[in-house]
């Protein structure tokens, strides 16, 4: 019976002409963002390859010069592209997809695409994921608003509900009748992401992600069936079920994301860029009691070698000065990024902790914040990349430092080392995240999305059950 | 089949329905009359359980109708004033949805539009979508459910009214055909003709109550006529 009425809800709503045209225009919404998704990948993923290799070819090809002039003269990381950001670029146009890596600096990112953006582009970009989170669910009202008020407002329903139907039987009907349209739209578009993903290079090694990412989806686009019949069976008329079903959705997809920011903002407030760069300055320069200066420092520390060493004059050192003072400088240095971007990346996670547990006023924050880390553009896995880049720095200037300590002398800059050095300092590869390691973190987006779609289905199927004509 | 006993309804101070009782044994039709918001409306809704009953008991086939509300709807068909159908779906198609949900196997195609041919749907219109449709046609839809979901009573709120002579007659024709099949039948009515014609029973309400009740052998047409206006007068 169940199949009766799904098959008849389908039928009806194939037969209206609204109805298509909404459909084919989200097809090729999905379809389209998709597709853009895709070339987009592929030719960032190109010239990231291209970049790569040349920064690579640079630094391998350098003459033989002081091994310091070698780390100034640095290496550019690169962030690979996740193959599934084709479907959600989340923080990705935000935070940039390189840095710099050389001497003394921990370097920002740079190149974000956000900065090149035209005015239009501020509303976001259309990707797979905005269409899914966003335009699916006013599809899915769409759909159903008219579904149960819809019935009450032409007078079917009486007439439905003369027969004896049980309400889970004809909530489970229509229910599974809407989904029948919206499978028209999304099962394309699923076939479509997925032959997207797998046909790119190593796609399919992001399988597992993608697998959780569709499953998440579905529970999000049942919270939003739910919901919607949930209201329909409420509803006196059609208009006031799509009213009530558009507030929802305003309030929900609109509204609590914004606020949601503001809160986040105001909760754990992050430093603006410039105070951030001062203060890491002042570190930098005065040490952490902020009054030590530079001098000061460096006359301790020549007095420690010396005695470290046994010596009177830094000229009867066996060692080189300059790169023993280099290291002490990075050692220095390393402290004070420790303390600044640790304390920045800890308030980060603050926020994100935040936004997760704010799922509970908004589906739509677990469906985002799960489908960017399932995606592998998160804030989290952004960091995971900043933090191996600089770990490379950090190993590439003990390289150089202790070239120059080992290989020279006193306080000699003018020491050369073989070209040879530059090629034995492995490249700069890495690994991204494995599946496990996101959804570990993401246990509570997760089971707040599970809560929501249970949630929804329970109201649905209440609200159904005291339905009246 | 259908028996209200001191049924009643009630508004919170306002009187929908005083306490009601009548029999409609299989077979009979019980006609009933009265202005608009005389209750007879109230009384069909309180079979059909769309609203709580303020006091008595409804029952259908011995079962109440508020404990086993979904078991004495699959008993009963409703034919209301305006036969609400699905527009976008052909008459075929609202006779085999509104039959397959009252539970029961689907009916093969011939048998449906014999069905069809049987209430009086002109050839050729079943395969059409309801939009098309007549009022009268839609009343005949609505008949060929009842008759395909093969229900024991029928409840009837003024299901004639706004038809055509010729339409309210083949109407009548075959609620006298369904009642030789031994079918409960309870219909409200303002035509005061087709109540003599069709009816065997006949209650005349008036502010929610029934206040006459007689058999419809036992009065002549232009006697049924005056009977009713005096009531309706007092």
């Amino acid at each position: 019976m169940i199949m009766t009425i799904a098959r008849k809800e389908f039928t009806e709503m194939f037969r209206d002409g609204r109805v298509r045209s909404g459909g084919l225009a989200l097809l090729l919404l999905v379809g389209g963002s998709l597709l853009y998704g895709m070339r987009q990948t592929q030719q960032l993923a190109t010239e990231r390859d291209t970049a790569r290799q040349l920064t690579r070819a640079h630094w391998v090809s350098q003459p033989a010069k002081n091994p310091h002039s070698a780390a100034h003269y640095g290496i550019y990381a690169f962030k690979p592209r996740a193959t599934l950001a084709t479907l959600d670029d989340g923080v990705d146009p935000y935070v940039g997809v390189t840095t710099w890596l050389e001497a003394h600096k921990q370097n920002e990112f740079q190149f974000r695409p956000a900065q090149d953006a035209t005015s239009a582009q501020r509303f976001g970009t259309l990707t797979a994921a905005t269409t899914l989170q966003l335009l699916v669910p006013l599809l899915i009202i769409l759909l159903g608003f008219a579904v149960f008020a819809g019935e009450r407002e032409q007078g079917t329903l009486r007439q439905v509900l003369s027969l004896g139907v049980k309400p889970s039987v004809l909530g489970a009907g229509k229910a599974l009748g809407v989904a029948g349209v919206l499978s028209l739209v999304l099962i394309p578009a699923a076939v479509l992401g997925v032959i997207a993903i797998t046909g790119m290079p190593d796609g399919g090694s992001d399988l597992v992600r993608l697998g959780v990412m569709i499953v998440s989806y579905i529970a999000y686009f049942v919270a939003w069936l739910a919901l919607t019949l949930a209201i329909s069976a409420f509803a006196s008329t059609a208009r006031v079920s799509l009213a009530a079903s558009l507030g929802v959705w305003m309030l929900v997809c609109i509204l609590a994301p914004r606020l949601m920011t503001d809160v986040v903002r105001s909760v754990h407030p992050t430093p603006s860029a410039s105070a951030f760069a001062a203060a890491m300055k002042r570190d930098l320069d005065g040490g952490f009691d902020g009054h030590a200066t530079g001098a000061q420092r460096e006359k301790l520390f020549e007095e420690a070698v010396l005695k470290k060493y046994g010596v009177d004059s830094l000229s009867q050192l066996p060692v080189s000065f300059a790169g023993l003072s280099l290291h002490e400088g990075e050692r220095h240095g390393d402290e004070v990024f420790d303390k600044h971007y640790g304390a920045l990346w800890t308030t980060f996670a603050e926020q994100e902790r935040v936004r997760e547990l704010a799922a509970v006023v908004s589906p739509v924050l677990a469906m985002r914040s799960l489908s960017m880390a399932l995606a592998g553009t998160d804030v989290a896995q952004h960091l995971h990349f900043q933090n191996a880049a600089e770990q490379y720095r950090r190993s590439l200037m003990t390289a150089m430092n202790g070239e120059m300590t080992m290989k020279s002398k006193g306080q000699d800059f003018d020491y050369k080392a073989d070209p040879s050095t530059w090629s034995n300092v492995a490249p700069f590869d890495y690994e991204a995240p494995s599946a496990a390691w996101v959804l570990q973190r993401h246990t509570p987006a997760m089971l707040f999305l599970g809560v929501w779609a249970a949630g929804a289905v329970l109201l649905a199927g209440w609200s159904i059950g005291r339905m009246t004509p | 089949m259908l028996q209200a006993t001191a049924l009643s309804k009630s508004y919170g101070e306002k009187v929908a329905l005083q306490p009601l009782s009548l029999t409609v044994k299989g077979g009979e039709v019980f006609c009933l009359l009265g202005a608009n918001g005389a209750g007879k409306t109230t009384t069909i809704n309180l079979f059909l359980d769309f609203i709580p009953r303020s006091g008595g008991s409804a029952t259908v086939n011995g079962l109440d109708v508020t404990q086993h509300s979904l078991e004495t709807k699959r008993l009963l068909a409703y034919i209301p004033e305006q036969v609400n159908l699905y527009r976008n779906l052909t008459g075929l198609e609202n006779l085999t949805y509104f039959q397959q949900l009252s539970g029961q196997a689907p009916m093969p195609r011939t048998a449906l539009l014999a069905l069809c041919d049987r209430v009086g749907l002109p050839s050729g219109a079943p395969d059409k979508r309801i939009a098309t449709y007549s009022k009268g046609m839609r009343q005949k839809v609505g008949i060929a459910i009842a008759i395909a979901r093969n229900a024991r009573a029928l409840l009837l709120d003024e299901p004639t009214s706004g038809l055509d002579p010729q339409a309210s007659n083949e109407f009548s024709a075959v609620l006298s055909d369904l009642r030789a099949d031994g079918v409960a039948i309870l219909m409200a009515t303002h035509d005061l003709f087709r109540a003599k014609e069709t009816g065997t029973r006949i209650g005349i309400m008036k502010h929610g109550a029934m206040v006459d009740e007689f058999a419809a052998a036992d009065i002549g047409h232009a006697d049924l006529e005056q009977l009713y206006l005096r009531h309706m007068r007092n």
